[in-house]
């Protein structure tokens, strides 16, 4: 998973059919030298702009710009967007990253 | 895996029903000679890892069989996850 701000979102109109209702929003990745040391909180006090390249990802927590998210990757990312599966059912959606939570507190101790 | 410092903690109230009851703990990677790379990354933590301690961190499947090990863990939502505390390294 990483720690990455909501800069945008991306559309769609052709897209595998799984895919259908899915948001699709454009996260960039804090890296190190983003993030000061303190508490960081959501609302605004916060860390410098991240500087990494942007990673596309699928949203079902309603994020928007601006928002700091965590993101996961992988067979993580499609149970993350899939909650309503059956238990042991594989989920198929063709997705590899999925916004799991909204950032509300970051705390570093460096 | 990678190896990295553990640099600080992440809280979220809303999130993936998967996330819940999981403690995220922010981990800044290093190469080979020790030094940061830049690249964070942010893992599941069973091992009560603290600020400043040197970790691997295991990642897919290796990260769920940290938190669950067996056949019957792919309902979780772990893609990260810290795998070890480390003592020392050569």
């Amino acid at each position: 998973m990483f720690l990455g701000r909501v800069a945008g979102t991306v559309w769609s109109t052709v897209k595998w059919p799984e895919a259908k209702g899915t948001k699709l929003l454009l996260v960039r990745p804090y890296r190190l030298g983003d993030l000061p040391p303190g508490v960081v909180a959501a609302d605004g006090a916060a860390p410098s702009e991240p500087t990494d390249d942007l990673v596309v990802c699928a949203d079902t927590l309603d994020a928007g710009p601006g928002d700091d998210v965590i993101v996961a990757f992988g067979h993580a990312a499609r149970v993350a967007v899939s909650e309503k599966l059956p238990p042991g059912s594989k989920p198929m959606v063709p997705i590899d990253a999925a916004v799991v939570a909204v950032v509300d507190r970051v705390e570093i101790a460096r | 895996m990678i190896r990295g410092t553990v640099i600080g903690q992440v809280w979220a109230t809303r999130k993936a029903r998967g996330l819940e009851g999981q403690t995220l703990l922010l981990v800044a990677a290093r190469d080979a000679d020790g030094r940061a790379t830049g690249r964070l990354v942010v893992a599941s933590d069973t091992l009560d890892a603290r600020a400043g301690d040197d970790v691997t961190v295991a990642f897919g499947s290796g990260a769920r069989n940290v938190l669950r090990p067996g056949p019957d863990n792919r309902d979780l939502l772990c893609d990260a996850a810290i795998a070890a505390i480390v003592e020392g390294a050569g």
